[in-house]
């Protein structure tokens, strides 16, 4: 079946990020100045406005900072999901990513929770990172 | 800014166009219609207007072009020495116009706001591709992630929203302007409606409009001569967070209102208690809340026994978005409370009118807001009778 949903849109700054969705690697900048892990992308550590930066690899676990929960759909390919929960994750590493939450009833989610990267391959070119309650004991608790 | 610009600065007229649902019009028609409305209210000429700022942020309907100062500036006719467009909601045009005021560049500027979104029926406004590959596509789900995260961090949520939307609506049903006049909401109507994006539910959310909203700023000193009777810009304060949504960590407070507001009252030498009312930007029940919370009225999670029992409504002990506002009356961007201000102070409202005519408090000071992409940009100015 056609994905009918909107597709990633890789640009200088991005690209990288999306490459280790593929691959399946939640992929940030970090600063080695200060070590401050960043998102989104940029040129420089808005810390300390450093231009040294590396690429880690995050372990894919986190906390819901706060979500949504859709009941109407702003764009028609989404009809399809309502409801669904869009959520902003704290990452370990530090960073805040906005993305899903599935797997579960949207009663379930609670700010806070702990959950964990699961892929979704869309297309032959693009893998989505989305989260779900983590099934693995929280490290940070 | 530095103090000096207390009591210097006043609006002088308001310039309003047919509002609501206005289908067969253009955006750039209500520009100028409410920019040439605003020029006569204030007793101007229009080669009296020197600076013209055309706030804008929505794209353009199918088939007409985007809404730049020149064309707005061609079709009223005006050459002016600043011509500025505020975008990207950053909300600093009174800023600008304060400026170029007191830098002696303009002697009268004209700041605007419109468009046709209603009846042109664009869903969806700007697409963050990022955002959009997780269906995160409008503003309800930003501020209601906002308002989610506030639910987790102090007592508040559809209890205390209710409160605010049952009492904006009971002050449309005072404005024959007001989308929602004639239609009444209880809080059994507020709990009855559809969820938009969790937690929020229709009530909670502005609206769509078509139409417009203009202003005319000059100086006091000028102000004098003119028709109406000048309101007086007491005190202003911006604060910039900047930061989208996803990267905030203070979508449950303090937000930009709180030094904002530090500053608003610092340079009008008042306190909260000198405030006789408040218009506040309300895209959102939950931006009045954290608005009013961050200017200090109540503490965090002391908001629900704040508006309980009518605090806002007419008739209550401080009124807040006499119009209806921008989830009763029409969305003009932060146009919609100053502009509803200047017209309280001027005592030109009718039935909505502060006083005695409302059971309220006659209104010498009232306090506005206007906040910008998702609490990015808050700007706080405080109005007086002259
Ligand atoms: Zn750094």
């Amino acid at each position: 079946m056609t994905y009918r949903k909107p597709l990633p849109q890789p640009n200088a700054d991005t690209k990288p990020f999306w490459d280790g969705c593929k691959q399946h690697q939640l992929r940030f900048q970090k600063c080695r100045d200060c070590q401050y892990v960043r998102w989104p992308p940029s040129i420089i550590c808005p810390r300390c406005h450093s231009q040294d930066t590396e690429w880690i690899v995050a372990s894919g676990r986190g906390r819901v900072y706060t979500f949504a929960v859709y009941h109407q759909a702003f764009h028609e390919s989404f009809r399809e999901d309502l409801p669904y929960i869009t959520a902003i994750i704290e990452l370990e590493e530090g960073p805040h990513l906005l993305s899903n939450i599935v797997g579960c009833n949207p009663r379930e989610v609670k700010c806070d929770m702990p959950v964990e990267v699961v892929w979704e391959d869309i297309t032959e070119e693009f893998t989505l990172p989305k989260f779900r309650i983590a099934t693995q004991p929280d490290v940070n608790s | 800014m530095s103090m000096n610009l207390k009591d210097k600065y006043a609006i002088v007229g308001i310039g309003y166009t047919e509002q609501g649902r206005v289908p067969n019009r253009t955006a750039l028609s209500f520009y100028v219609e409410a920019c040439a409305n605003a020029i006569k209210d204030a007793g101007l000429k229009k080669e009296d207007i020197d600076g013209l700022i055309c706030y804008r942020y929505f794209q353009p309907a199918r088939g007409e072009r985007e809404v730049t100062p020149y064309v707005t500036a061609q079709c009223l006719g005006l050459s002016p020495k600043y011509l500025s467009q505020e975008a990207n909601c950053a909300r600093s045009h009174l800023y600008h116009a304060l400026g170029v005021l007191e830098a002696g560049l303009c002697s009268y500027v004209v700041i605007a706001y419109a468009d046709n979104a209603l009846s042109s029926q664009r869903l969806i406004d700007d697409i963050d591709p990022d955002k959009a590959v997780f269906g995160q596509i409008g503003y309800p789900a930003e501020y209601a992630m906002a308002a989610q995260r506030a639910m987790y961090t102090f007592r508040t949520g559809p209890e205390t929203w209710k409160e605010i939307a049952v009492g904006q609506r009971k002050w449309a049903n005072l404005n024959p302007k007001a989308y929602f006049h004639n239609r009444p909401l209880t809080y059994e109507d507020y709990y009855n409606s559809k969820w938009v994006v969790e937690p929020f539910r229709v009530p909670d959310c502005c609206l769509i409009s078509d139409g417009g909203r203009a202003y005319v700023v000059t100086s006091v000193e000028r102000a004098r001569d003119l028709r109406r009777p000048p309101v007086v810009i007491m005190g202003i304060g911006q604060h910039n967070p900047s930061s989208y949504i996803d990267q905030s960590t203070w979508m449950a407070g303090p937000s930009g209102a709180k030094i904002a507001g530090e500053i608003a009252f610092k340079m009008a030498g008042i306190t909260l208690d000198d405030i006789d009312a408040c218009e506040i930007y309300d895209c959102f029940t939950y931006t009045v809340e954290l608005t009013l919370q961050d200017y200090g009225f109540f503490r965090p999670g002391e908001g629900l026994d704040w508006f309980k029992d009518g605090t806002i409504a007419p008739g209550g002990r401080l009124p807040v978005n006499t119009s209806g506002g921008l989830l009763a009356e029409a969305y003009f961007m932060g146009m919609t409370p100053l502009t509803e201000a200047v017209m309280q102070l001027m005592g030109r409202c009718g039935d909505r009118q502060l006083g005695a005519r409302t059971g309220t408090r006659e209104p010498e000071i009232i306090l506005c807001s206007d906040n910008g992409a998702t609490f990015q940009t808050h700007c706080c100015t405080i109005l007086r009778r002259f």
